[in-house]
């Protein structure tokens, strides 16, 4: 005969007895008579309509009834029946877990791509149920976040602490001039809003840090990296590795991008590309060098476009190829990329295990034997020295585009780049104070003339933008 | 009242601890004598939630049933099912009662930064609206 095993729980109901032997020629009948015999226990496993609880599977030896016969699946005699709940669970609460449906407003808003065979409804509710982290809310993030939102992704969490500035507009797409001094999170919300109301945004107002990456980072499914500094792409590739996240990479300088995609599957990671952060100052900011302001446009979309086909799970990514793009012959160019199996992160045998100080890691952390403070001038000791009537000179150094935007008068002006081959332009003796944009290159400035044997020589910490703050705000900031 | 013993007990933080930031789950074994029931065995069980694992978790029931079947083996009794809250407390969410079944103990471990915070045990209803606590007594060492 046939046995059902009881469950624990139930056996108060069977007076204590692990299996009960019936006879019926389906699993139907053999459930009735179960629970004719022991009427306690029926409501243990049918609702009041009779029908089997939502948790309640049952099994015939070792296959779920519900891809047999069901309730008709036939009985020979020597089966074991078995009660097996359905049990599942989590931190969330339902409501984010709800079974996904499209609004009649929804089908209409994504029907072109629902209309595609590779989207269709399906694809477009994984779209809904789509979490992407976009860390930067700048000129990558930018055309990121607007495709995203109208794409349809249920979630989007953006890091940023900036405001936006009169120099972002030109390429950065999601803030307009009526949003000057907002900050960066608040005038992109509004706009994805605006494209998409169904889309939910969460702002996280901090820079991102070894401290709360993986914290901000586990609740979603893909990062896209829209940084604009090593210590954060670093950050950022090796939260994604330690998350199991694909990481969407992106970066453009002056007329050229590269775009890939980074932790993906068994694909190699930024490291396993750059091993080490270049020397600091080697290669220079999009503030320091400019960009084309359509250029993060190209390459924002092309980071979007791998988000899509990564949720959807559709097309060949970029994964193991770098995308290169000059906007000035308008060619793209594709690289191999290999994972590295001695990469420190994602490697056989990682030496990275959790995340680390990355400003450190990429040379930013000023050391102890930086000029003391008092080998450095600001804005105010400047004019001070000005006012005195002070021998001194000021040099600026500066790319000269730079210096036709604005300059600080009474400066010369010796580009960084110039400056070892001009080094006899100036007396080795002199009072000099260097200058730039904001301090960072006029400091490698000092230092080289330093080990040249030039004596007297300072840094202006701030650079000009701390003169038209503090001293003079008719100098334009750029 | 659900007694964990030692062992166990060590299995099911460890399992916890390995699998943050997921959730994990499992089974746990033991023997009933009345309302007191003594888990002697911890059976980890893989989370099969096709998703972000991170808040939730789902047990294949085939799973389950190898878990009972293993315990009768042993002469032991599925008793409990066993799951973690990554940086979360210990309590019994609205999507843990939704999924829950009233014939066991359901033992929830927070695990904050990687390590054990605390745990709690309970019992939901048949019409998965409420689960009342239960007393949890857990060998720590």
């Amino acid at each position: 005969m046939p046995k059902i095993l009881i469950p624990t729980a139930l056996r108060q109901f069977t007076a204590q007895k692990d299996s009960v032997e019936v006879s019926g020629a389906t699993v139907g009948d053999a459930l009735t008579q179960l629970t004719s015999q022991y009427p306690e226990i029926k409501k243990n496993l049918f609702n009041d309509q009779g029908k089997l609880r939502s948790f309640v599977n049952v099994y015939v030896n070792d296959e779920d009834i519900r891809y047999l016969d069901k309730d008709s699946t036939a009985l020979k005699g020597d089966e074991t029946i078995s009660i097996v709940p359905s049990i599942a669970g989590g931190a969330t609460t339902l409501a984010s877990a709800e079974p996904a449906t499209l609004t009649n407003e929804e089908a209409a808003r994504y029907s072109r791509h629902i209309m595609l065979p590779e989207v269709g409804v399906e694809g477009q509710l994984k779209l809904k149920q789509a979490k992407v982290a976009l860390i930067g809310a700048g000129g990558l993030g930018a055309p990121v976040g607007l495709y995203l939102a109208a794409a349809g992704v249920g979630r989007i969490g953006m890091v940023d602490f900036d405001v936006v500035d009169a120099s972002n507009l030109q390429r950065q797409v999601i803030h307009g001039t009526k949003d000057l001094g907002r900050k960066k999170l608040d005038s992109a919300a509004d706009r994805i809003r605006d494209i998409n109301p169904n889309v939910r945004v969460d702002k996280f107002e901090t820079g991102l840090t070894s401290e709360n990456a993986l914290e901000i980072l586990k609740d979603y499914d893909v990062v896209v990296d829209g940084t604009d500094n090593f210590p954060t792409r670093y950050l950022v590739n090796d939260a994604c590795v330690l998350l199991k996240k694909p990481n969407v990479y992106g970066s453009i300088f002056r007329f050229e991008g590269q775009a890939t995609v980074f932790a993906y599957e068994d694909g190699p990671c930024y490291r396993c590309l750059y091993p080490e952060p270049p020397p600091p100052g080697l290669v220079p900011s999009c503030a320091e060098g400019g960009v084309l302001g359509i250029l993060p446009g190209l390459i924002g979309v092309v980071q979007a476009t791998e988000t899509v086909k990564i949720i959807l799970g559709i097309g060949e990514t970029l994964k193991n190829r770098l995308l290169l793009y000059n906007a000035l012959d308008m060619r793209f160019r594709e690289l191999r990329l290999r994972k590295d199996r001695n990469c420190p992160v994602c490697g056989q045998h990682p030496t990275v295990k959790k995340l680390i100080d990355y400003q450190e890691f990429c040379g930013l952390r000023p050391t102890a034997q930086k000029p003391a403070a008092d080998a450095a001038v600001d804005a105010l000791q400047l004019k001070e020295k000005f006012d005195r009537g002070d021998d001194f000179v000021l040099l600026d150094v500066r790319e000269p585009y730079e210096y036709q935007i604005a300059r600080i008068p009474g400066s010369i002006l010796i580009p960084l780049g110039d400056l070892p081959k001009n080094l006899q332009q100036l007396d080795p003796d002199a009072d000099i104070v260097a200058h730039c944009k904001s301090g960072v290159r006029s400091q490698k400035a000092v230092d080289l003339l330093k080990q040249n044997g030039f004596t007297s020589v300072r840094n202006m910490t701030g650079g000009i933008l701390a003169w038209s703050d503090k001293v003079d705000p008719t100098v334009p900031k750029y | 009242m659900l007694e964990i013993e030692t062992h166990p007990w060590q299995a099911i933080v460890l399992h916890a601890e390995r699998t943050y930031p997921k959730e994990c789950c499992g089974a746990m074994l033991g023997h009933a004598q009345g309302s007191k029931k003594v888990v002697t065995e911890a059976v980890p069980l893989a989370n099969s939630f096709l998703g972000e694992q991170g808040t939730r978790y789902e047990l294949r029931p085939e799973d389950l049933l190898a878990a009972d079947k293993a315990a009768r083996a042993r002469g032991l009794d599925l008793i409990g099912i066993f799951h973690s809250h990554p940086d979360c407390d210990a309590y019994f969410s609205e999507t843990d009662l939704k999924n829950s079944c009233p014939w066991y103990s359901f033992v929830v471990v927070s695990i904050k930064n990687g390590a054990f915070d605390h745990a709690n045990s309970f019992l939901p209803d048949a019409d998965q609206t409420r689960a009342e606590r239960e007393e949890l007594i857990c060998q720590k060492s």
